[in-house]
């Protein structure tokens, strides 16, 4: 375990303002020590670009619009085409229904974190599958 | 309000009952309200202050603490209005004749987030987004669809759009009314108009900053009423609930309500208009959460706030104008996605909270709002909800039934104190369009929410399901889907007015939008010839964008 720590974009891709999980969640991995990149609003080249130029270790995806599928593929996919997929741990969060969890799982997210989530859950399970 | 000498009579024998009874057992918690206001084991004829004709007085008389009308619900009973919309205005059309068959009194238009943001469908940014999380009204097309074979001349519609496009999308709205026929002077609806929704409430996307949206809720305040265009409009709805939602209590919700509204005032008193000329057309919408007791005294601490301001700030004579109105959404953050049918209980609870507390207009949420937008099945239920109230409790037997409750009046001065408090708070920062610019609310937001977070994690506030009793969230639910032809649907829309407008003489009145923006005239006149020649939203919100640049929140992590 070296002291550089755990590097997280935390992204809102489209236009809905729900913001609030963004920032709880943003704080609480703050808090455990991570360094956080609170990107806001982004669109899918954003995410990407600041996710390489920032050399992120994880990127969080909130979403609250119902577009989490639409999005997430457009992350994804454009993530592949840079060639930096395998490097970066993605997870979701939002309002996000139970049976979209499989789909996005296949698609390439580590992990979906829904409705009733609890912000520990999200740093214990980064700091388990990122060893800094 | 009881006589000195009985009130010394219960004070000796209170003090015998604490001292007989100081050790009985309690349960080892924090016995607060939702905004932390401590509550004692027992409320009594000692705790009441003040007397009964100054403070409580009777319903339809200020200071309105009983209700706002003489006969409440034995008059009539509350609207059921569903904020209702999703994938494309035939569809949400559908869904509100559904309702409307069912039973429902009032609708009320969910709008997407690109009709809020003032983004058309052809944007990449958003184009997902399209009809997801509400009915997409980008065009005067759209309000033609949203509204077929609905009796828009007898039950009144509400617009939930906020100062960014309130303009545009309601004056879609009135010149589709002028074109089936309706004079507008007798449209009755409301738009949401809310500073705060947009800024606070949710974070804004490319909008522009407060200043400019406080003139346009006021400009479309000043075109509506005392211009009397559409004059039995509420031309703005200050919307505790969307704040409150994202973790705010109950005594912030209604401070930032109250300053807001004073805020809208204040700006129109200095375009000459005088308060008289408007403030009985504006209207509210309060929450309905968790801390029952504390709601209903939040609602009577509202008219009372509400009656004493105007009369001691801004000097109205008029009763009526001092009557504090006011529509109660039950809240969305208290329902959860592991225990949907337990949401039905829950909603049930927080929608006779607003009956007892004399809501003139109440929407129910649907038990799969955790989840999804509500499918037919779950808006059914939330209605039914509200009928069973009204129809089948014999609630509405009788005017404000909690009045001279010893808690309900205590608390209610409590929270009233509590609030005047707070609105001095924030109204040291400034105006309201100060007060978001500088960051002091989005401070105070957040603060509340990370508080209230923490309050979660250690299940010192408690969801069933969630934090207590834990169920896995599974799939039990049948998630409601939005239709995914929406996008080509909206785009192909659009191509068409396109093609069947006047584009130059369009391009016209919008450069004469942008000299009426440069010279901060009242946006109304040109937004009515505008969208009537076919502008849409995005068209109209590019040139706020052009001459007023776009705003960025201060956000703090």
């Amino acid at each position: 375990m070296s002291d550089k720590k755990i590097r997280v974009l935390m992204s809102k891709p489209g236009i809905d303002g729900h913001w609030r999980g963004g920032i709880v969640v943003s704080r609480a991995l703050r808090d455990a020590g991570m360094e956080i990149i609170f990107g806001g609003f982004q669109n899918v080249k954003e995410i990407v670009e600041s996710a390489i130029h920032e050399d992120v270790d994880v990127i969080g995806l909130s979403i609250h619009s119902g577009a989490h599928l639409a999005y997430t593929q457009q992350v994804i996919d454009l993530l592949k085409e840079r060639g930096v997929l395998n490097d970066i741990l993605i997870l979701v969060g939002g309002v996000i229904p139970a049976q979209d969890f499989p789909k996005l799982k296949d698609i390439g997210v580590a992990n979906v974190f829904g409705p009733g989530s609890m912000v520990s859950d999200i740093v214990e399970f980064i700091k388990e599958r990122i060893n800094k | 309000m009881f006589d000195e000498e009985y009130l010394k009579k219960i004070r000796e024998k209170k003090e015998e009952w604490d001292k007989n009874f100081e050790n009985a057992k309690e349960r080892n918690v924090k016995f607060v309200t939702d905004s932390e206001i401590p509550i004692k084991r027992l409320y009594t004829p000692l705790d009441m202050k003040g007397n009964y004709l100054d403070k409580v007085n009777f319903p339809g008389v200020p200071p309105y603490t009983r209700g706002v009308y003489p006969t409440m619900y034995r008059g009539r009973v509350w609207t059921m209005r569903l904020f209702s919309g999703h994938g494309t205005p035939e569809e949400t059309n559908k869904r509100w004749k559904f309702l409307y068959e069912n039973g429902e009194t009032g609708f009320s238009a969910a709008v997407d987030a690109l009709t809020f943001n003032g983004i058309d469908p052809t944007n990449p940014d958003g184009a997902p987004e399209v009809g997801t999380s509400g009915v997409p009204l980008y065009c005067i097309d759209s309000l033609f669809a949203l509204t077929e074979d609905i009796p828009i001349d007898k039950v009144s519609v509400a617009l939930v759009v906020e100062p960014f496009t309130s303009a545009p999308v309601c004056a879609m709205y009135f010149n589709m009314a002028k074109m089936r026929g309706y004079d507008i002077k007798t449209l009755i609806g409301t738009t949401q108009n809310d500073i705060l929704t947009m800024t606070v409430g949710y974070i804004p996307y490319k909008n522009v900053a407060p200043n400019h949206l406080l003139r346009l809720a006021c400009d479309f305040i000043e075109w509506t009423v005392p211009m009397k265009n559409v004059p039995r409009w509420h031309p703005i709805n200050f919307t505790g609930y969307n704040y409150r939602e994202g973790g705010i209590d109950a005594v912030q919700e209604l401070a930032f309500v109250f300053a807001s509204a004073c805020s809208h005032i204040d700006n129109l008193v200095e375009r000459g208009w005088k308060a008289e000329d408007f403030v009985n057309r504006l209207a509210f919408h309060l929450a309905a959460h968790k801390d029952f007791f504390e709601e209903i005294a939040k609602y009577r601490a509202a008219r009372r706030i509400w009656a004493t301001l105007m009369k001691d700030r801004y000097n109205i004579q008029d009763p009526k104008s001092r009557e504090f109105r006011f529509h109660v959404q039950t809240a969305g953050s208290s329902l959860t996605a592991q225990t949907p049918k337990v949401n039905i209980v829950r909603t049930a609870i927080q929608a006779l909270e607003a009956n007892l507390g004399g809501c003139q207009s109440l929407h129910t949420n649907s038990y799969d709002e955790a989840i999804c937008l509500p499918s037919e099945e779950a808006a059914l239920i939330a209605l039914r909800t509200q009928q069973v109230i009204s129809e089948e409790t014999r609630i509405t037997n009788t005017v404000d039934p909690l009045a001279g409750s010893y808690f309900i009046e205590w608390l209610t001065d409590e929270v009233e104190d509590r609030v005047l408090k707070y609105i001095d708070k924030i109204e040291k920062v400034g105006s309201i369009d100060k007060a978001l610019s500088t960051g002091f609310l989005y401070k105070e937001m957040r603060d509340a929410f990370l508080k209230r977070r923490a309050r979660i994690e250690k299940g010192e506030e408690i969801f069933l399901g969630v934090n207590k009793y834990p169920e896995p969230y599974d799939t039990c639910t049948d998630v409601f889907r939005t239709n995914e032809s929406a996008i080509q649907i909206e785009v192909d829309r659009i191509k068409k007015l396109k093609e069947r407008r006047d584009n130059a003489k369009l391009e016209k009145l919008l450069d004469q939008l942008r000299n009426v923006c440069e010279k901060e005239e009242n946006v109304m006149p040109i937004i009515m010839e505008a969208t009537k020649e076919g502008a849409t939203v995005g068209e109209i919100c590019n040139i706020y964008r052009e001459i007023w640049g776009i705003w960025e929140p201060p956000l703090a992590i």
